[in-house]
């Protein structure tokens, strides 16, 4: 096919200069105001003093970030333990040959197309409510007294609280790239295992497992992204101020920046070094990912 | 019901009934019944106490109705708790959005996906890239921008954002489409003397149809329900989305103790995507797996 210069050119420029100004010039730029003492994130940049270091010992000494790190660290392994067992589960139990698949298939996805802030609202003012919960009444039917006493939304329960409801969402999405991986693995290797004696559960943990390492890997990386953003959920636990027991890196930012009950001073350079941190941080979780789990590129 | 109609490709006829085979599921229809049993009480109960007054919902008699259907939170809540303006605003973004996307991106992740050149693989590993960085990477500089040309709080500025943040996912999506397509297409094309632009409009274009649809009900529920950027940008409740709107509602609300309206508010802004997914869950699930994936 002949090239055509101009074509391309008309057809890529829209694109590539929304992407510049939106992604490329704000990423450079973010970083660069980390090293600068910057009051406001409107300052402009002759206003900017270059302070070295100054920003990240600031965030590194300051307990809400410690706990904010510490938190989402919790949210990615507690968490991700949590969701990556749930949903391969329920992968497996769907690709198991039970009916009406798809439907279960759809239920399972749904939370993930509604609203977070609905989503969380259903838990925080329903399911985790001291009078008329849903774990409240169930613990009260079965006659466990000291479970249905738990105070979901207070103390350090919030957090798990904010944890569970925050997986419950998640599971149907990973679930899904689960299944397609499963899949994708031949069904003659299964019916191989079968005819050598192979029940179920070692064709599990022979064939499924290792052949779904890059499926892992893929649930992984997304797991991670979404992690990172954890934002909302937050937000929606401790709707009023921030509180250590929940507090996430995008919380700490934003307050920050902008200012809260707690921060009376704007720190705009601050908040830069947290998004640098946190960007730090996921590159370093995919380096070791890739140098972990190997992409052995299988052919069927 | 619409979930369990099935016209997918399944070639096995269904399997007779067959009480041995079932027997062994039977812990995984349990734990699948478990987990719809809860997905639907916590959804049913919404929708119920969003009919109900609030005393009602205190007592924990909800699915009563002892005094009726209060139809009236919804009214409260669409007029009096702005949920029309959110409502509308969100409508509005979504569905500019994702028209300019379409006309934005296919192009882009046509020459990307169709053309070798100098720049293709950096570009495309830069959008990828996109995708795994933390929001929090872009929205400083982006305030600055937007306030030195006093754009702050305009509804274009929201719908110029929403459009840019999906431009990597959207050109990813339909690069990993395009490569589906023959090439043959354009190259009888090209034979009969069309222009490459027309070949594209004319012919590749209408053929990327099932991707271009598929994308476009993953930017609109990614635009209807986003919070972060509507938060930080849209500086004024009238140009707030339904995610902020919900929260400023939820927040009004539990001060005035009115919980039906709430509920109704709730029920109010989930319910237009979950609405979606009813009639489109088939190629929503086929969707996340097969193309290009939601970063």
């Amino acid at each position: 096919m002949k090239k055509n210069k101009k074509m391309m050119v008309v057809f890529l420029a829209p694109a590539l200069i929304m992407f510049a100004i939106v992604y490329v010039y704000p990423v450079i730029r973010t970083i660069l105001m980390s090293f600068f003492s910057v009051e406001r994130p409107s300052a402009a940049m002759s206003t900017w003093s270059f302070n070295g270091l100054a920003n990240y010992q600031k965030i590194f000494s300051a307990n809400l970030f410690q706990n904010a790190m510490m938190n989402i660290f919790r949210i990615w392994f507690i968490g991700g333990i949590a969701v990556m067992a749930l949903s391969l589960l329920m992968a497996v139990i769907l690709t198991s040959g039970v009916r009406f698949k798809s439907f279960f298939r759809a239920m399972i996805y749904m939370p993930n197309v509604i609203s977070a802030v609905a989503l969380a609202a259903m838990w925080i003012y329903y399911a985790f409510d001291q009078r008329f919960g849903l774990f409240h009444n169930f613990f009260k039917a079965l006659g466990l007294d000291g479970l249905a006493r738990i105070k979901w939304l207070g103390g350090d329960m919030k957090f798990w609280a904010m944890l569970i409801a925050f997986c419950f969402a998640a599971v149907g999405y990973y679930m899904l790239i689960w299944i397609s991986g499963i899949e994708k693995i031949p069904q003659d290797l299964f019916e191989a295992a079968t005819i050598d004696g192979a029940n179920k559960f070692r064709q599990f943990t022979h064939i499924t497992l290792p052949l779904l390492k890059g499926t892992f890997k893929m649930n992984l990386t997304f797991w991670s992204i979404n992690s990172v953003a954890f934002f909302v959920w937050t937000k929606m636990f401790s709707p009023v101020t921030t509180e250590s027991s929940t507090v996430v890196p995008m919380t700490y930012m934003y307050d920050i920046v902008f200012g809260s009950k707690s921060v009376r001073v704007t720190d705009a350079g601050a908040g830069a070094a947290v998004g640098c941190v946190l960007a730090l941080v996921v590159m370093i979780v995919f380096f070791i990912m890739n140098r972990l789990v190997k992409d052995d590129d299988l052919e069927y | 019901m619409a979930f369990g109609r099935k016209k997918e490709k399944e070639k096995k006829v269904r399997e007779p009934f067959n009480l041995k085979k079932e027997a062994k599921l039977l812990p995984g229809y349990l734990v699948l019944v478990l987990w719809l049993i809860f997905t639907f009480v916590l959804i049913g109960w919404i929708f119920a106490a969003s009919l109900s007054t609030s005393k009602e919902i205190f007592k924990g008699e909800v699915l009563k109705f002892a005094s009726g259907f209060h139809w009236e939170n919804y009214i409260t809540a669409w007029t009096l708790q702005n949920v029309s303006t959110y409502f509308l605003n969100s409508l509005l973004y979504a569905t500019v959005s994702c028209v300019f996307l379409i006309f934005i991106c296919a192009p882009a992740a046509y020459v990307l996906g169709r053309f070798t050149f100098l720049g293709n693989k950096p570009i495309k590993s830069g959008f990828v890239m996109a995708m795994s960085i933390p929001q929090i990477m872009i929205i400083l500089p982006l305030l600055n921008i937007t306030t030195s040309l006093h754009l702050t709080g305009t509804r274009f500025l929201l719908i110029f954002l929403y459009i840019a943040i999906n431009i990597p996912y959207t050109t990813t999506f339909l690069i990993n489409f395009f490569s589906t397509l023959s090439r043959s297409y354009e190259e009888a094309a090209a034979i009969d003397g069309c222009s490459p632009i027309k070949t594209f409009w004319k012919i590749m274009f209408p053929l990327a149809q099932p991707g271009i649809v598929t994308v476009t009900i993953f930017n609109f529920l990614a635009v209807w329900n986003e919070y972060f950027m509507s938060l930080v940008f849209a500086s004024t409740d009238s140009k707030r989305s339904v995610g902020v709107g919900l929260f400023t509602i939820i927040a009004a609300m539990k001060q005035n103790g009115d919980y039906g309206a709430l509920f109704a508010a709730v029920v109010i802004v989930f319910l237009p995507t979950f609405l979606l997914y009813i009639f489109l869950s088939e190629k929503i699930i086929a969707g996340v797996t097969g193309g290009g994936v939601k970063g």
